[in-house]
């Protein structure tokens, strides 16, 4: 990271925002021109290298994808509903095909099928509706059944009203920090890691300026929880961001949403202009002396943007590169001020944990994993979905009760994304949805997006998948996450296309430098998933592998 | 409470660390600086976490579960545990080169850095035997970029490390370099992606200095060991001082790179002290003394050249007396061969008619902060500007003319510190400023008691450092009080309420720090206006601590020291007056002669006398005053008058044309001794390669010629000079050579070897500090000409040039700036009807010249800017003879000019 160009990146505040500029500028051609890359630099102070440079990271704005008119979907939910093949075939009825690109993921993975054109996500379509679904102008907006276990659900009721904050606001900033910690909530991006003490340390550092940045960058293939939240509980969202400015002293809130949520990007900017008129977004908020406001940034396509201090170094008009830490974003994050990031699910609790009480909160759940968890499960299972479970609630009950057990035959269920666990069939039954049963089990929980592996579906293949992803989306930072991820790939392409058998011990070093050594999540993570592939599926993939004595 | 004990383990063993250190450092100091093994992580820059490479095993209790950590961005905790060698360690390391190794090419003993490549050494350290991936995609067929004269790239051997966009970002400041795209296919890249040639690179070499691999580099294989010989020495192209290190072959200067660990420059410099060093060997250099015989200059040998200074001195001295003869110094020797010089003008000759080329740019600095303070130097020291909330620049370009202290500066804008700026016209700096003052040249005073008008109206002054340590402030207070703001405003063309901004950012910034340069000092009110600089800063308490004072941007690299050793007419070494009986009795004590009583001539002064048949015989060394010193043809007119001219050069000059003895002399690569920089630090000048056959060390010159003139003079050696000196100049008492060491001392040294970093601490040197009043007076040169030339030149310098040019004209610099070109306001452009292509003839009262132009709003209407640097030009032809009241300075910066366009 360059604390320059942080620094230089601030000079104009929040409302002119460099990266901000960049799609905008970016939005109507698909790339961003040499002349607009050398005015944002003299504008912003910054060489033109710098400005291009960020540009050149993602996958909207990059020159190779000037001209594209559709992209299509190549997550995991997609690939493993083997249905991107025929849409390809499909939309070259449609476009050259030069105008096709490859997008990661729309988050439509209850149906599949997932493209965008035109701004529009589409999924699900059969072959006769390709001729007319340009004039589908309405947006492509799907059904999927939301349910919940909880009889008072925490995430899927209907809002109740902003006049909470009136009573909330007349509270101390400590008072309320207590009852988040109370509640003994857990950041939902993944990590789990105490929401209340990350705010109590955001809080503790003075500062002039200090920033809520809610990080609606969910592109992990599988998951649409978030989503879910953006487009039909944006208020909860945008409250629980305001509650956080007003414990830590900020008066700002971003949602960095990703342009592959186009819909989400709408619904939350129509919620923010609607407070915005009300009397609850503002200067001296229910004359509480609380200003506060929002500012929706619109993502370019970089999956690395939902690791937070990429997410932040993308704000800030840098290249979305991961930074070391510490110093932690509490301390020092967007334009190297305090700054609260988390995820959309964990700002969605803030309103019952405030309405309910924290202890209240904390008896929903487990110990450990308090309150409720949304699950998104994908095209296998017969029901997919959005669904609120109780924390502690079995997996199997996921599968079975709210998903309708799965379509086709299914070997194992990747939870979490692509850097989450394997889960073999035979071990559905032995995990809860909580962070402690799948940390023992070998697995993490995430998010808790459930993809389901067929019977059919290669699991080289699918081990091929998650090193091509990881190198599509690496950074490019640290060198085992930019080297290894493709050097995995490719022997993986080896071992399946050619007369090649990869040596185990290769293999072991390959993923331990990854997880051990890789600055992120990213590179640090994909060994996960693998790993328990080759545990779990050793027989079916002995083929690849030099077969050793063992001695 | 617990208490901080600060204490980590390493393999079980305790060692104590300092706050906020972070493991690599930590293990570097303890187990020696490669012990652990980083391909990402440089001195110079912030710790980045890339490479992965210096991975270390930590645990935070005794057998507590142990987690890998890369050590360069991990903090010490207390009580922790490190190991930085297990076997999981040594496996990972091995595991990760491996990987980059499948991207490099293995080229390594045709590789110019083969012998000091770090990944080489990183490979070895590991302990990599093979590579045992299958060959697979990478970008080894990526091309050279040679297309510039100092710079090359190779990005097949770039292992994405950062290190060069780094140093472009946090060393240079100029971001020239990026990282282009993502993931494995990311690349470096020149502005937008370019070649180096048509980037925007300022050709700094920090890149190639931070790169680990050859794949950024320049066209002196600067990291190949072909050298057998390493060198420390000291720049002379400006007054940062900046450190070099020299590489050397069979005598013979191969590449030039910056200190790690230097002080002043820590892995870093400008183009010109890193690639312009060719001049030393240029064919064009004088190799043998000549002697003007039948109207042309002919070869002779040293011992005829002596006679002939030797003979003609002393018949011209008992003639017409010793003050019929003058020398000029040069503030780009060392600081014992200027001692010398003025010494043997003093004593052999008899006469104070000594001066340098301080008299055209800080004579003023040096004249106007002594009546202030009582010291004619900086208060700071450059590193405060770490500890600085504000930086105010008047009448400089530091990232054109101290690019290193420029560079410091701008990063610490850009990092968020306040900057006002005082010029005429908009600098490199200027976008990123809070306040830029854009005045009419010749208004700095103006401006200033503006400033100071503000600060106490807005009851803004530190009223309890003025009544403890200042004095006459009542009668300064009412004199500025009686301004009318208006009729300033309008004087300096610049909006009061702008001027009022700025004055409550100064006043009100905790500490604030001043930089000024030639656009100061070279004006008719140029020492007035130094001393108006040490008001506000008086005024507002930043004298005495860190971060502040008035800290001038010495032009040449030896300026400060020239005058310290008594280069100047009317102060001996160590700034004794010389019309002092006490002053005359201490030197006599010194050097055993009576001490002539008069002030000599200051060098306008010596002009005007040689014209006039007054001066006899002028002897200069290293300054080409036809081309440098305003009014060329007056300068001519001099030279042509004397009877003797010595010029003492590396090569031929404008000056040297006029010669009746030229002097060929070494060049600071082959000579010893010590330059003081900018902010009085004394530094190790160490010679690099022997003097060019058939040259001497200005040094041993003056030395020669006093014993051949009967005066006893030790041959030069720096160490014994230095001895003599410090006996003489009070403030270099506890100087030795041998103990300055790699970073030098700065001025007051005491005895036992303590230097100081601030001066005027607790009190200033001439006991209180003092407030003067000046009001403001148009310049002369204004009052007569302005009716008929309209137009206000103003001059400055170009980075790639020094001063005259010869010597960055005789090196690659001239490819990529090789002409003086003249800047006009589009408006003033049109005016003329003149278009980007079209030369102009621009003329004054005294002469004209003709150049090539560029329509830009870097100045304002009604004002003209252009450099100095190119003898075809001759700049000064036009500019004028009116000077600083006090010191003579020339006024460079205002010259009434008019401009038309050459029809062709």
């Amino acid at each position: 990271m360059s604390k320059n160009i942080s620094s230089l990146s601030s000079r104009q505040g929040i409302e002119n925002n460099l990266f901000d500029r960049l799609v905008e500028k970016g939005e109507a051609t698909g790339t961003v021109s040499d002349q607009d890359i050398q005015s944002l630099a003299t504008e912003f102070l910054l060489g033109e290298g710098s400005v291009l440079s960020a540009a050149s990271f993602y996958d909207f704005l990059k020159r190779e994808n000037q001209g594209k008119k559709a992209y299509v979907c190549n997550g995991t939910a997609c690939l493993v509903a083997g249905t991107q093949k025929e849409l390809k075939e499909n939309l070259k009825s449609q476009f050259k095909e030069d105008e096709l690109g490859e997008i990661c993921c729309l988050g439509r993975c209850h149906e599949a099928g997932a493209f965008q054109a035109g701004g529009i996500n589409y999924s699900g379509l059969k072959t006769k509706d390709f001729k007319d679904f340009k004039n589908h102008t309405k947006s492509g907006r799907e059904e999927y059944p939301i349910k919940s276990n909880l009889k008072d659900p925490l995430l899927t009721g209907k809002f109740k009203g902003y006049d909470l904050l009136e009573n909330v606001l007349a509270q101390t900033p400590d008072s309320l920090l207590q009852e988040i910690k109370d509640s003994q909530l857990r950041g939902r991006g993944g990590a789990g890691f105490p929401a209340g003490i990350k705010w109590e340390t955001c809080k503790n550092f003075s500062s002039d300026k200090k920033f809520i940045v809610c990080n609606a960058d969910e592109g992990d293939p599988g998951a649409y929880t978030d989503r879910y939240l953006l487009e039909e509980q944006p208020e909860l969202v945008l409250f629980g961001m305001m509650i956080a400015g007003y414990i830590c002293g900020a008066d700002t809130g971003i949602l960095y949403i990703r342009m592959e949520y186009p819909d989400s990007l709408r619904i939350i900017n129509d919620a923010v202009k609607k407070l915005e008129d009300s009397a609850w977004l503002g200067e001296n908020i229910c004359g509480s002396g609380f200003n506060f406001r929002f500012k929706v940034i619109k993502g370019a396509g970089a999956y690395i943007c939902g690791e937070e201090t990429a997410l932040l170094a993308s704000l800030e008009g840098q290249r979305p590169e991961v930074r070391v830490r510490p110093p932690f974003p509490a301390e020092s994050g967007l334009f190297l001020k305090p700054t609260i990031v988390n995820n959309v699910e964990t700002f969605a609790f803030i309103y019952n944990i405030l309405e309910k009480g924290g202890a209240n909160f904390a008896k929903v759940g487990t110990a450990k994993s308090t309150g409720s968890k949304l699950v998104s499960l994908d095209s296998t299972f017969n029901t997919p979905g959005v669904y609120e479970v109780e924390m502690g609630t079995a997996l199997n009950v996921v599968i079975n009760e709210f998903g309708g057990g799965f379509k086709i035959p299914v070997k194992a269920i990747q939870v979490g994304g692509p850097l989450g666990g394997v889960i073999p069939d035979h071990m559905f039954d032995s995990l809860t949805i909580d962070f402690e049963s799948f940390k023992e089990g070998g697995f993490l929980l995430g998010h808790a997006g459930i993809v389901g592996i067929p019977e059919s579906f290669s699991m080289a293949e699918y081990i091929e998948h998650l090193f091509e992803f990881t190198a599509a989306e690496s950074c490019g930072k640290c060198f085992p996450c930019r080297l290894g991820s493709v050097r995995g790939q490719e022997l993986m392409e080896k071992s399946r296309h050619e007369n090649y058998k990869i040596d185990p011990e290769l293999m072991n070093d390959l993923l331990e430098a990854l997880e051990e050594t890789s600055l992120c999540a990213l590179g640090g993570g994909v060994p996960l998933p693998i790993k328990n592939i080759l545990h779990y599926f050793e027989p079916e993939l002995e083929e690849f592998f030099i077969q050793k004595e063992k001695s | 409470m617990i208490s901080k004990r600060n204490i980590a383990y390493v393999n079980g063993v305790s060692h104590t660390f300092e706050d906020g250190e972070n493991v690599l450092s930590f293990l570097k100091r303890i187990n020696g600086k490669n012990s652990v093994p980083t391909l990402c992580d440089a001195p110079q820059l912030e710790a980045f976490g890339s490479c992965r490479v210096c991975s270390i095993e930590m645990s935070f209790t005794k057998d507590g579960p142990k987690k890998v950590v890369a050590s360069c961005h991990t903090p010490l905790v207390d009580g922790a545990h490190i190991f930085p060698e297990t076997k999981k360690i040594q496996r990972l390391r091995k595991n990760i080169v491996e990987l980059v190794l499948t991207d490099h090419p293995l080229d390594c003993l045709t590789c110019e850095v083969n012998g000091n490549c770090e990944l080489q050494d990183v490979a070895a350290q590991v302990g990599i035997r093979e590579q045992r991936y299958p060959a697979g995609k990478n970008h080894l067929d990526r091309k050279k970029d040679l297309s510039h004269p100092y710079m090359t790239s190779d990005l097949s051997k770039c292992i994405n490390c950062y290190r060069c966009v780094r140093a472009c970002d946090e060393v240079q400041g100029e971001f020239v370099l990026s990282m282009f795209g993502r993931g494995f296919d990311s690349r470096i890249i020149k502005s937008m992606d370019t070649t180096f040639e048509d980037s925007s690179c300022v050709s700094c070499g920090a890149c190639s200095q931070a790169c680990p691999t050859s794949a950024i580099s320049d066209v002196f294989f600067s990291k190949g060991i072909e050298a057998t010989k390493k060198v420390k020495t000291i720049c002379t192209y400006c007054g940062v001082g900046c450190n070099l290190e020299v590489n050397v072959k069979n005598d013979e200067i191969l590449s030039i790179r910056a200190p790690e660990d230097s002080e002043v420059n820590p892995s870093h410099t400008c183009l010109k002290g890193r690639y312009a060093f060719k001049f030393y060997k240029h064919p064009d250099r004088l190799r043998t003394p000549l002697i003007r015989r039948n109207g042309k200059l002919k070869p002779a040998s040293w011992d005829e050249a002596y006679d002939y200074i030797a003979d003609k001195l002393k018949t011209l001295g008992e003639n017409f007396g010793p003050d019929s003869i003058a020398g000029i110094s040069s503030a780009r020797c060392t600081n014992e061969e200027n001692y010398l010089m003025q010494k043997f003008i003093r004593v052999v000759v008899g006469t104070n008619n000594i001066d340098c080329c301080a008299r055209v740019c800080h004579a003023p600095t040096a004249l106007g902060m002594q009546k202030s303070f009582g010291t004619g130097a900086a208060t700071n020291s450059i590193k405060d500007l770490k500890e600085t909330d504000l930086v105010l620049i008047v009448g400089a370009n530091p990232t054109q003319g101290h690019p290193v202290t420029g560079a410091k500066i701008k990063q610490e804008i850009m990092k968020g510190k306040t900057l006002i700026i005082i010029d005429p016209r908009k600098i490199e700096l200027s976008p990123f400023a809070q306040h830029h003052l854009q005045l009419r040249p010749g208004t700095n005073v103006a401006v200033l008691n503006m400033m100071a008008y503000y600060i106490i109206e807005a009851n803004l002054q530190d009223q309890a450092f003025i009544d403890e340590r200042c004095e006459n402030f009542d009668l300064f207070i009412n004199e500025i009080k009686a301004l009318d703001m208006d009729e300033q405003e309008a004087i300096c063309g610049v909006d009061k309420k702008e001027v009022r901004a700025a004055a409550l950012a100064y006043a009100k910034a905790s500490k604030a720090m001043e930089f000024h340069g030639l656009g100061v000092t070279e004006h008719s009110q140029g020492s007035k206006t130094v001393m108006l600089l040490a008001n506000l800063a008086m005024l507002t308490g930043n004298i005495g601590k860190p971060g502040v004072g008035i800290n001038p941007l010495r032009g040449q690299n030896n300026v400060q020291g020239a005058a310290d050793m008594g280069v100047q007419p009317h102060q001996g070494a160590g700034y004794f007056d010389v019309t002092t009986s006490e002053s005359q009795a201490y030197y006599k004590v010194h050097y055993g002669v009576d001490m002539p009583e008069n002030i000599g001539f200051k060098i306008p002064e010596m002009f005007e006398a040689a014209v006039e048949k007054k001066l006899k015989a002028l002897w200069i060394i290293g300054e080409d005053v036809v081309q440098t010193d305003p009014n060329s043809n007056f300068v001519k007119k001099a030279m042509e008058s004397l009877e003797l001219l010595v010029v003492q050069e590396l090569f031929e000059t404008e000056t040297s044309k006029y010669a009746h003895v030229v002097l060929p002399a070494s060049s600071f690569f082959e000579k010893s001794g010590t330059f003081t920089n900018s902010e009085r630090r004394i530094q190790r000048v160490n010679n690099v390669v022997e003097p060019l056959s058939g040259t001497k060390p200005d040094g041993e010159i003056i030395v020669d010629i006093m014993n051949r003139m009967g005066f006893e003079q030790k041959p030069y050696k720096p160490d014994t000079m230095l001895e003599e000196i410090s006996q003489v100049v009070p403030f270099f008492k506890g100087v030795v050579w041998d103990e300055l060491g790699d970073m030098g001392k700065q001025w007051p040294v005491l005895e036992g070897g303590q230097d100081t970093k601030i001066i005027h601490v607790d009190s200033f040197k001439r006991g209180k500090g003092k407030f003067q009043f000046f009001n403001w007076k148009e310049s002369q040169e204004l009052v007569d000409n302005k009716e008929e030339y309209p137009y206000v030149l103003t001059t400055g310098r170009l980075l790639e040039h020094y001063n005259c040019g010869t010597m960055t004209r005789r090196t690659s610099n001239l490819k990529i700036k090789d002409e003086d070109i003249l800047m006009i306001n589009p408006k003033d452009a049109n005016d003329k009807g003149i278009s980007e292509e079209d030369q102009v003839k621009l003329f004054s009262a005294r002469g004209e010249v003709i150049l090539n132009i560029h329509i830009t709003d870097e100045v304002k209407p009604g004002v003209l800017y252009t450099t100095f640097h190119f003898p075809e030009l001759m700049i000064n032809q036009i500019t004028s003879n009116t000077h600083d009241e006090e010191s003579m300075c020339p006024e460079y910066k205002v010259t009434s000019v008019g401009f038309e366009k050459v029809i062709l």
